[in-house]
C-alpha cells in the first residue's frame, strides 16, 4: 500500500528537481529566438565607452539587440572568464575584448576566433595603425583574429594642487619640462619630498615599472619578457634591466606611497590624496576619475611622460566561433572598430583610437578633459600615437609580468633588496612561464 | 493510486488475515524503503563527492591543461614536482601556521567565553546570540571589511596601534601579521560558536562535582581546570577537529582579504597563501593546469585524512562516539 | 542556583568587551555603508553612521555592472532550494537511519560520518569539468544540486529522531497499516520540526555564504550569487567603497535578520547538538 505515495512522494521530489533545474537556468548567451531579434552580448573589462554607441548601432539595426557585460571589471578577473568559456566551448559573449598582453595567448588557439578575414575585414587594414592591425593576425598571417579599439599612449598624470604646496610649477607645459627623463622625474620627486606636503610623489612602484618597461622596450628591443621567436628573455633583454634598475633608483629615493595597484588602499589614496603622481596610460583617466571621484575634478591635470613615448594597453574585438550570430556579431565589431566607433568610445571614456583617421579626427585632436583641468588629451595621447612602436608580448605574458611586479612590489615594500628581488623577478617568472 | 490509501482498514489491522493481503507489499516496504531515502544523498554523493575525488587524482596523473586539447599521462611527474615545488611547501606552512594561531586562541577564548556564559545572567539569550553573531555572517562581506580594517596606512587597526604609540604593522605583507590577521577574522566568526557548544557541555557536568571540590576547599579558578577542563576534553577536541577540517581548507578569508593584483597569491610573497589557493591559482587562472592543481587537491586531501585519522583515534581513545555533530560547514 | 554560578559586575564587563568584539566589524560594516565614498581611508575612521545609506542602496542598484540585484534574487533561489531540499532528503534519510532496520545500516551510517570528514570542495576541478559536459557552467544547477543532500544534515537528523520519537510510536503506527512513508510524513515529520528548522537555517546560511565553488563556476559576470556580485563589486578597475560595504551589508541583512528572529532556536539547535555527543 505505502509503496504509492511514497513514490508520489519521489515523484514530487523529481518534479521539484526538474523544476528548479529547467528555472534556475537563467543568463548567459543561450537564447536563441527564432525570428526575433538578434541579442547580441558584448564582453568587455574596464571602460570601452561603447553605451552610446551600441544606442546608435541598435536604432540603426532593429533586429539586432546588444547585451554588453563585464564593464568595471578588471582585467585580472576578467580574462579567466574569457580563457575559461572559450575552453568549455560555450559561455563567451558574441563580441569579446582581447587586451593586447594577452593576445599571444589567445592566438595561440586561432581555432576559438572567427577568421576575420573571411568576412571582408581585408579591406579595412587601412583603417588601423599598422602594428594595431598586424597584433591582430595569428603568426602566419592567415587569420585575423581580432579588430583593434585602442591604443594606450602614456601621459603622467599630477596633482596640481599637490604640486602648488610643494612649490612646484603646476601649469602642464612647465610640468612637462620637469621631466625629459626619468632621472629628472626622480629629481622633481625629491624636491617635492622634501617639501612635506605629507602625500608621497607616486602610487606605486609597479605601474611605474611597467611604465618605463613598455616604453624602454618600444624604444630599443621591441619585446619586454619574451623575444619575437616567444623565447623568455626576462633576464637577457636589456630593456627589462633598465626599466628595473630605473624603478629601483625610483623606490630608492622613497617617492613612492607603496598603494598596492588596484587594491583597496590604493581607492583610499586617490580619496585622500596621498600622492601626487600617477603613469597615466590614456586608458587610466576613466580610472583615476573613477577612484579619486567628483570632489578631485579640477585638481587633476596631465602632462607628458618622462622619457619618451610609449604604449600600454589597448584591446582588439573578436568574435568567438562559439557564438550563434557570428554575421552579426562581426558587423557589429566593424562598426564598434570603425574610425567613427573609435572616436566615439574616445569622447565616452577615454581610451585612445587606433584608426590614424580618428587620430587626426578634429573630435579626437580638439578634445579636452574636463576633470583634468580643461587638458587637451587628444594632443597628449593622440601626438605620439601614430609613432609609436609596438612591444610584442609572449605567450606566457600575463603571469610573468604578474611576478616581476611583485619582486618590484616586494623591494618597495622594504621585504627584498633590489638584489634579492631581481633574483626573485628571474625565478619566479621562469617557473611562471613553465606553468 | 489514492483510492488504494484510502481504503485502508480504519482500524489497525488484525494479525491473520489482513497481514497476509498486504503482507507482500508491507514486507517488500520495510526491506527496500530504508535504501531508497537514504539513496538520494548516496547517489549525490557518489557523483558530486566520490567522482571528483577519485577523478581528481586520474587528472593529476596527467599533463592536463584546460586550453590543450590533449592529456597526456605522465604519471607521477605533477607530485614530484610538487614536492620539489617552494612554493607549494610554503602554502602548506601558511596553511598549519594560521590553523595553529587560530585555532588555540579560538579554543582558549571559548572555553573562557563559555565560562562567562555559565553563570546567573540576566539577558541570556541576549548574550549568547551577541557572541554568536559573527558566526552567521557573510564570509566573503566580512573579509572584506576585515581587509579594510588591517589596512596598512588607512586601517583602522593600525590607527589604534598608533594612538597608543606602536608602529603600524604590514598587515598584508608581513607572513606572520598576515597570518595574525586572518586568524583574527577565523577567530571572530567561530568563537562563540564554540563557546555555545562548551557552554553546553559544561552545563551538562553534574554540580555536585563542584560542591565535592568546594569542600574539599578548591577555589573557583581552581575548580574550573580541574574539573571543568577535564570533563570538556571530549567536546574541546570535536571543536578542534571541526577547526582542523576547516582551518585546513582555508580560502574566503585569506582570499578576500588581500585586493589589488593577484589576490589569489595571498601578498607578494604568498604571505598568506593557504593550499587551497595554491590549488586555485594553479588550476584556474592564471596557470590553468589542472593536472598540477589536481595533485596539489590530493595531497591537502591526504593532509586532512591524516589529521582527521588522529583525531579520530583520540576521540575512541577518550570514549566518545562521532562526537557531537558539526555545525554549518565553514 | 548556587552560589558558585554568579555573575559578578566583572562578568559582565568581559562579555560586553566580547559582545562588542563580536558586534563592532558588523556595526562598522554599516557605518561605512552610511557615508559617502570620501569617508574611505579618513583618519580617525568614523564611527557613527552618515546620512547616505539610502543614496548608497539605489547607486548600488542602480550600477548595471556590478548585476548586485541578479546577485540577491539567484542567492535566494539557491538558498531556498538547497534549504527545502536538504531538510527533505535529510529527514528522509535520518529517519531510514534512526528508527528503519536494514541491512548494513551501521556501515552506511559510518560512511556518512566519514563524508562530513571529506573535503569535498577540493573536487573543483573534476567538478568544473563534469560542469562543463553537462552544460551547467554559468548556471545556478552547478551550485545548487551538488548540496541537495548533505552528509551533515542527514546525520543531524538520524540523532535527533533517535532521541525525539519513539519507537513504540512508529510500532503503533505500523500496526495502524502505514507504510513507511506514511510514518516519515504522518509522525516523523512533525516530530521533527525543530530539528528541521535548526538544520534549514544552517544550511541556508551556509548555501547564502558560499564562496569557493560558484566562484569557480559561475563565471557569466551577469549571473552571479551575492556574493561573487560582491567580490566584482571590491575588485573592480575602480571602487566605489561606499557602494562595496552597501553591498556587504545588504548581503549579510537577510543573514541577520533570520539570526534575529530565529536566534533562540539556532541557539538551541548548536546547543543541543552538542551535548547529544
Amino acid at each position: 500500500m505505502a509503496v504509492f505515495p511514497r513514490r508520489r512522494l519521489a515523484a514530487v521530489a523529481l518534479a521539484a528537481t526538474t523544476a528548479l533545474l529547467v528555472t534556475a537556468g537563467c543568463g548567459g548567451g543561450d537564447e536563441q529566438g527564432g525570428d526575433g531579434p538578434v541579442t547580441l552580448t558584448v564582453d568587455v573589462f574596464g571602460q570601452f565607452g561603447y553605451e552610446q554607441l551600441y544606442q546608435e548601432y541598435m536604432a540603426a539595426h532593429p533586429d539586432v539587440k546588444i547585451v554588453e557585460r563585464g564593464t568595471g571589471t578588471n582585467l585580472d578577473e576578467y580574462s579567466p572568464k574569457l580563457t575559461q568559456w572559450l575552453a568549455a566551448g560555450r559561455g563567451a559573449g558574441d563580441v569579446v575584448a582581447i587586451e593586447e598582453g594577452l593576445l599571444v595567448e589567445y592566438k595561440a588557439n586561432p581555432g576559438n576566433f572567427v577568421n576575420l578575414l573571411d568576412h571582408g575585414a581585408a579591406d579595412l587594414k587601412g583603417n588601423f595603425l599598422e602594428w594595431k592591425w598586424n597584433a591582430g593576425l595569428t603568426a602566419d598571417g592567415k587569420q585575423l583574429i581580432g579588430l583593434g579599439t585602442d591604443v594606450g599612449g602614456i601621459a603622467m598624470c599630477y596633482r596640481k594642487d599637490l604640486f602648488e604646496k610643494a612649490g612646484l610649477p603646476t601649469e602642464r607645459d612647465a610640468v612637462s619640462k620637469l621631466w625629459p627623463t626619468w632621472q629628472d622625474y626622480i629629481a622633481t620627486g625629491e624636491r617635492f619630498v622634501a617639501a612635506k606636503t605629507g602625500a608621497s610623489f607616486l602610487d606605486a612602484a609597479t605601474n611605474t615599472f611597467n611604465t618605463i618597461l613598455l616604453q624602454t622596450a618600444g624604444n630599443t628591443t621591441g619585446y619586454s619578457y619574451y623575444d619575437t621567436s616567444d623565447k623568455l628573455v626576462v633576464d637577457s633583454n636589456p630593456a627589462v634591466r633598465q626599466a628595473w634598475d630605473t624603478t629601483m633608483d625610483i623606490v630608492d629615493s622613497g617617492l613612492s606611497g607603496k598603494y598596492g595597484s588596484w587594491s583597496e588602499e590604493w581607492v583610499s589614496a586617490f580619496k585622500q590624496s596621498k600622492f601626487a603622481t600617477i603613469a597615466c596610460p590614456a586608458w587610466m583617466t576613466g580610472v583615476i576619475e573613477g577612484n579619486a571621484g567628483p570632489t578631485a575634478q579640477g585638481r587633476w591635470d596631465i602632462a607628458r611622460v618622462p622619457g619618451n613615448g610609449g604604449n600600454w594597453g589597448g584591446s582588439h574585438l573578436a568574435v568567438p566561433k562559439q557564438s550563434k550570430h557570428q554575421a552579426e556579431a562581426i558587423e557589429l565589431v566593424k562598426f564598434l572598430t570603425s574610425a567613427k566607433g573609435q572616436i566615439g568610445a574616445f569622447k565616452a571614456k577615454g581610451p585612445l583610437p587606433s584608426s590614424p583617421q580618428a587620430l587626426d579626427d578634429p573630435a579626437i585632436t580638439g578634445a579636452s578633459n574636463a576633470y583634468f583641468s580643461g587638458a587637451p588629451v587628444g594632443t597628449i595621447f593622440g601626438a605620439g600615437a601614430k609613432s609609436l612602436k609596438p612591444v610584442y608580448m609572449g605567450p606566457k605574458n600575463q603571469a610573468v609580468r604578474t611576478e616581476v611586479e611583485n619582486a618590484v612590489r616586494t623591494v618597495e615594500l622594504g621585504q627584498r633588496n633590489p638584489g634579492q628581488g631581481w633574483t626573485d623577478a628571474v625565478t619566479n617568472a621562469k617557473k611562471a612561464a613553465a606553468k | 493510486m489514492t483510492v488504494q490509501l484510502d481504503a485502508r482498514p480504519p482500524v489497525a489491522p488484525a494479525p491473520g488475515n489482513q497481514r497476509q493481503s498486504s503482507g507482500r507489499l508491507s514486507r517488500f516496504d520495510t526491506r527496500f524503503s530504508p535504501y531508497l531515502y537514504i539513496a538520494p544523498f548516496f547517489l549525490l554523493f557518489a557523483v558530486f563527492g566520490v567522482y571528483p575525488l577519485a577523478y581528481t587524482f586520474w587528472v593529476s596523473l596527467h599533463d592536463w591543461d584546460l586550453l590543450g586539447t590533449d592529456h597526456p599521462f605522465v604519471g607521477a611527474e605533477n607530485y614530484t614536482r610538487l614536492l620539489a615545488d617552494v612554493d607549494f611547501w610554503h602554502a602548506l606552512v601558511n596553511t598549519l601556521g594560521i590553523f595553529v594561531i587560530s585555532t588555540v586562541p579560538q579554543l582558549l577564548a571559548a572555553l573562557w567565553l563559555a565560562n562567562l556564559l555559565n553563570r546567573g545572567l540576566r539577558a541570556r539569550t541576549g548574550w549568547r546570540m551577541a557572541v554568536l553573531v559573527p558566526n552567521v555572517t557573510s564570509t566573503a562581506a566580512v573579509a572584506i571589511v576585515f581587509g579594510v580594517l588591517f589596512g596598512r596606512e588607512f586601517g583602522m587597526v593600525n590607527w589604534l596601534l598608533d594612538l597608543v604609540g606602536l608602529d603600524a604593522i604590514e598587515w598584508k605583507s608581513n607572513r606572520f601579521a598576515s597570518w595574525v590577521a586572518i586568524s583574527a577574522m577565523v577567530d571572530w566568526r567561530w568563537t562563540g560558536y564554540n563557546a555555545l557548544i562548551l557552554l553546553a557541555a559544561m552545563q551538562a557536568i553534574p554540580r555536585d562535582l563542584y560542591e565535592a571540590a568546594a569542600i574539599d576547599g578548591a577555589n573557583r579558578a581552581r575548580q574550573f581546570w580541574s574539573v571543568t577542563v577535564p570533563l570538556l576534553k571530549p567536546t574541546i577536541i570535536f571543536c578542534a577537529i571541526i577547526a582542523t577540517i576547516g582551518g585546513l581548507q582555508l580560502f574566503t578569508e585569506p582570499r578576500m582579504f588581500h585586493s589589488g593584483t593577484n589576490p589569489i597569491r595571498g601578498g607578494p610573497l604568498r604571505e598568506s597563501q593557504t593550499l587551497t589557493m595554491y590549488m586555485f591559482e594553479n588550476a584556474f587562472a592564471p596557470h590553468y593546469n589542472f593536472g598540477y592543481g589536481s595533485a596539489v587537491a590530493w595531497l591537502l586531501f591526504a593532509l586532512i585524512a591524516i589529521v582527521a585519522a588522529v583525531n579520530v583515534l583520540v576521540l575512541r581513545r577518550l570514549g566518545g562516539g562521532p562526537g557531537p555533530r558539526k555545525g554549518a560547514a565553514r | 542556583m548556587s552560589r558558585l554560578w554568579r555573575a559578578s559586575p566583572l562578568t559582565y564587563l568581559a562579555l560586553v568587551f566580547a559582545a562588542g568584539l563580536s558586534i563592532f566589524p558588523i556595526w562598522w560594516m554599516f557605518v561605512v555603508a552610511s557615508r559617502s565614498s570620501d569617508a574611505m581611508g579618513q583618519l580617525p575612521p568614523p564611527i557613527t553612521p552618515g546620512g547616505n545609506l539610502g543614496a548608497n542602496i539605489s547607486r548600488l542598484f542602480d550600477n548595471t555592472d556590478a548585476y548586485f540585484l541578479t546577485g540577491l534574487i539567484n542567492s535566494v533561489i539557491v538558498a531556498t532550494t538547497v534549504t527545502v531540499s536538504v531538510v527533505f532528503f535529510s529527514s528522509l534519510a535520518g529517519f531510514a537511519f534512526a528508527k528503519l532496520r536494514f541491512r548494513g545500516r551501521n556501515a552506511l551510517l559510518l560512511v556518512i560520518i566519514a563524508t562530513m570528514m571529506v573535503p569535498t570542495q577540493l573536487g573543483v576541478i573534476p567538478l568544473y569539468l563534469l560542469m562543463t559536459r553537462l552544460h551547467w557552467n554559468d548556471r545556478l544547477p552547478a551550485v545548487i544540486v551538488p548540496v541537495l543532500v548533505t552528509g551533515f544534515g542527514v546525520f543531524m537528523m538520524r540523532q535527533y529522531a533517535g532521541q525525539a520519537i519513539s519507537d513504540e510510536l512508529i510500532e503503533a503506527a505500523r500496526m495502524d497499516g502505514c507504510g513507511t512513508a506514511r510514518i516519515w510524513w504522518h509522525v516523523v515529520l512533525p516530530a521533527l520540526r525543530p530539528a528541521a528548522a535548526v538544520l534549514g537555517l544552517l544550511t541556508f546560511m551556509t548555501t547564502w555564504n558560499d564562496f569557493l565553488w560558484p566562484y569557480a563556476v559561475l563565471n557569466d559576470p551577469a549571473n552571479p550569487t551575492v556574493q561573487l556580485s560582491l567580490r566584482a563589486l571590491s575588485d573592480g578597475y575602480y571602487q566605489d567603497m561606499s557602494q562595496v560595504f552597501t553591498g556587504t551589508a545588504i548581503a549579510t541583512l537577510p543573514l541577520l535578520l533570520v539570526f534575529v528572529l530565529f536566534g533562540r532556536q539556532i541557539i538551541g539547535g548548536i546547543m543541543e547538538g552538542a551535548v547529544k555527543a
